[in-house]
């Protein structure tokens, strides 16, 4: 697997820090954007193009375990980024707002995207217990988060 | 003045206003086919709105402002991304908006300053 990773430009002028870097895995350019909100993160991953792609939003239902996701902007449940968000906020414990033009039926790509952002999540300190109370407004019963 | 990064192919620019004496931190990111703009006060993305200019018959374009998460009850927040998607399509982007609005009060002030605010550090 053949990886080069540009350098990363960081920019906190405006109290949100914002996080972009790009990574060539298999000839493939992957392009990462982090926003860290105190209570949040946006992250977008954008494959071969700087399209926003589809958005998802995803968090921990409480009091459950399980973590719900929503599609807000195109996309469906069956959509690479719907999983990835899910997988991040399982992993991370984050509340996650995901935009990700990542085509169907990539699975090598999106696990590629979904490793290259846990491994950037991990390295900024981003990651937190999921003790911790999320911020989004949960239907426990229904499993699905109030739009 | 806030700094535009343009060597990653997503330019974006970070920035942080006072609004009401409330603190309001901004991002604009120039997607090749959204505009996405974050505007906080409280720490999470709040209400998302998309706006958007649909092709018409008349000579007066139209525009579509929805809530696509969060509160539907808030029309000042329907309106500031009315005047952002106005604004934009007068400038020359045909880009749709896709705005956050994570804020402590959705008075007219509040919105005018997050609209000015938007419009002095626009990347369209």
């Amino acid at each position: 697997m053949d990886s080069t990773t540009s350098p990363q430009q960081e920019n906190d002028a405006g109290g949100l820090q914002v996080h972009c870097f790009t990574d060539v895995v298999d000839e493939l350019t992957l392009h990462f954007q982090i926003i860290r909100l105190p209570k949040q993160i946006y992250a977008w991953i954008g494959c071969n193009s700087s399209k926003m792609g589809h958005l998802y939003a995803a968090a921990h239902t409480r009091p459950s375990e399980g973590v719900s996701v929503s599609c807000v902007l195109g996309g469906s449940s069956d959509n690479p980024g719907a999983g990835i968000a899910r997988r991040i906020v399982l992993k991370s414990g984050l509340n996650v707002i995901l935009a990700s033009n990542i085509p169907k039926n990539s699975p090598m790509i999106e696990a590629n995207a979904e490793r290259k952002m846990m491994e950037k999540l991990v390295q900024l300190g981003y990651t937190r217990p999921r003790s911790e109370p999320s911020s989004f407004m949960i239907n426990p019963t229904a499993g699905e988060i109030h739009r | 003045m806030a700094s535009i990064e343009q060597h990653f192919p997503v330019p974006h620019r970070s920035f942080s206003v006072e609004i009401k004496g409330n603190k309001t931190d901004v991002v604009i990111s120039g997607y090749n086919d959204h505009i996405l703009v974050i505007a906080t006060q409280i720490g999470t993305m709040g209400t998302m709105l998309q706006a958007r200019k649909e092709e018409g018959m008349t000579s007066e374009p139209t525009f579509h402002v929805s809530v696509i998460f969060g509160k539907r009850d808030e029309p000042m927040l329907t309106a500031c991304a009315r005047q952002l998607i106005e604004h934009m399509s007068s400038s020359g982007s045909a880009r749709p908006l896709v705005l956050s609005l994570g804020l402590k009060d959705h008075s007219m002030e509040t919105l005018k300053g997050v609209v000015s605010s938007v419009l002095e550090n626009r990347i369209w």
